[in-house]
């Protein structure tokens, strides 16, 4: 078994049974994972920052820096491998926030904000979503089974 | 013993800061210090020349000669950089241990330290147009508390825990209910233990509360704070004080920055922690 592991700004796909997808760390950031059980296809996107306006040259560079631009993306490597839009099951965890969140620190809400649109514009539903709070979160995702694991820091492992 | 004094007592035996930046510092003020002079200063220290070399070469730095001597570096790096190299060098020695307690692997808070240095240098230029290696200092110590509270902070933490989940009490305010003495606070007298200026301490010990520092001219703890939160949100060496920081909205205002400021901010320290995997490495 072999762990995939997806840094910031980052995707990883898989279509082996025995991979393992692996992001440490979020904090602000979220991470989205898809899977399809019937093509057994995952991905999983680690972005920074809601909106590629931000800096359209970086989207152009690395996409999975940003909701809008990583969010299509990791569907359309997924389909490279045989998955489908309709099988493909989506979870999401991460977008926590430092505390008062106030109006200048709160890239976790804009983030959450960000993926809740994408998907609602597109009619996919979030199956499943840890987000927002004040701690790091880890992910995982099973490429055999399609389960998804959380851990926060200093916590166990739980499944999502 | 009380806990507080116990901890106090402990700053005691941690070595003594290597002298090399600041002989370093005194003589490059000199009108006519010589390559071979600094550079025997460095080379008097043998655990700074081999990480000095290790990331002389790194493309944060951006020597566009290669860089294999200690006079090389003394010569190409450029004076704010040779200090950087030096400082980085001496502060890893401290950070090798890591600090249990807040993190699940060694080497998370030194990845933290050097993230927020470097941010420190985006924000610095960002508000004041140019980069200062003293705030560079600053921010690579800014958690050395940590190296001492860790084990207090393991034996403590279900009750810090209760208080942060329960309460919207902060991480440094829980740590000051439960074991008397917060990260920051500790960390500025270990820096003062190694005889640092009064801006670093003071930016070490207010990194989390700036806005309780009665001198409002000083930017160095703001700036600290600013990067510090940065890069806990990216969760760079994220640990088991999480985000559990409060937000101090009226830095904003203090800079003129804006949100989209800190969201470019972030951008730019990944492309410098790309270019800076040596000083990362060196632990």
């Amino acid at each position: 078994m072999s762990d995939l592991i997806v840094g910031i700004s980052d995707i990883k796909v898989s279509n082996n049974a025995n991979d393992v997808i692996v992001t440490y760390a979020l904090g602000s950031c979220i991470g989205v994972v898809v899977y399809d059980p019937l093509a057994k296809v995952g991905g999983m996107l680690h972005y920074m920052l809601p909106d590629s306006t931000l800096d359209q040259n970086k989207a152009k560079d690395n996409p999975a820096m940003f909701a809008d631009t990583g969010i299509p993306l990791l569907f359309k490597t997924c389909y490279k491998l045989g998955a489908e839009k309709k099988r493909m099951l989506v979870k999401a965890a991460g977008g926590a926030s430092i505390l008062d969140d106030t109006n200048y620190f709160r890239i976790g809400q804009k983030n959450i904000m960000a993926m809740r649109k994408i998907f609602w514009k597109n009619n996919v539903m979030i199956e499943k979503e840890d987000t927002g709070l004040n701690f790091n979160r880890t992910i995982r995702l099973e490429m055999s089974t399609g389960k998804v694991f959380i851990r926060s820091s200093g916590g166990e492992m739980r499944e999502l | 013993m009380k806990t507080v004094d116990r901890i106090l007592k402990s700053i005691n035996t941690i070595p003594a800061f290597p002298a090399t930046g600041n002989k370093v510092t005194q003589l490059l003020k000199k009108p006519d210090y010589s390559v071979t002079e600094v550079a025997n200063v460095i080379k008097f220290d043998p655990s700074i020349t081999a990480n000095i070399l290790k990331m002389a070469n790194s493309t944060y730095f951006g020597s566009r000669q290669r860089i294999s001597t200690i006079n090389d570096a003394v010569v190409y790096l450029g004076q704010q950089n040779l200090l950087r190299a030096i400082q980085t060098a001496g502060v890893s020695k401290y950070y090798k241990k890591g600090a249990q307690g807040y993190y699940d692997k060694v080497t998370d808070l030194w990845e933290h330290s050097v993230a927020v240095a470097l941010m420190s240098q985006i924000i610095s230029k960002k508000i004041t147009g140019q980069e200062d290696t003293v705030l560079y200092t600053a921010a690579l110590l800014h958690d050395v508390g940590k190296i001492i509270m860790g084990e207090f902070v393991r034996e403590a933490l279900p009750k810090i825990s209760a208080l942060v989940s329960t309460q919207r009490v902060s991480f440094v305010e829980a740590e000051e209910i439960v074991i008397g003495i917060n990260h920051a606070e500790l960390g500025g007298k270990i820096a003062a233990y190694w005889n640092f200026p009064a801006e670093i301490r003071e930016a070490i010990s207010f990194h989390h509360r700036p806005d309780l520092l009665q001198k409002e001219e000083k930017t160095m703890p703001w700036i600290v704070y600013i990067a510090d939160q940065a890069c806990l949100m990216l969760g760079f060496g994220g640990g088991i004080d999480g985000l559990s920081y409060r937000a101090i909205d009226q830095v904003f205002k203090k800079f003129n920055l804006r949100m989209k400021d800190l969201e470019m901010s972030m951008v730019m320290l990944t492309d410098d922690l790309n270019h800076a995997r040596e000083l990362i490495s060196i632990i």
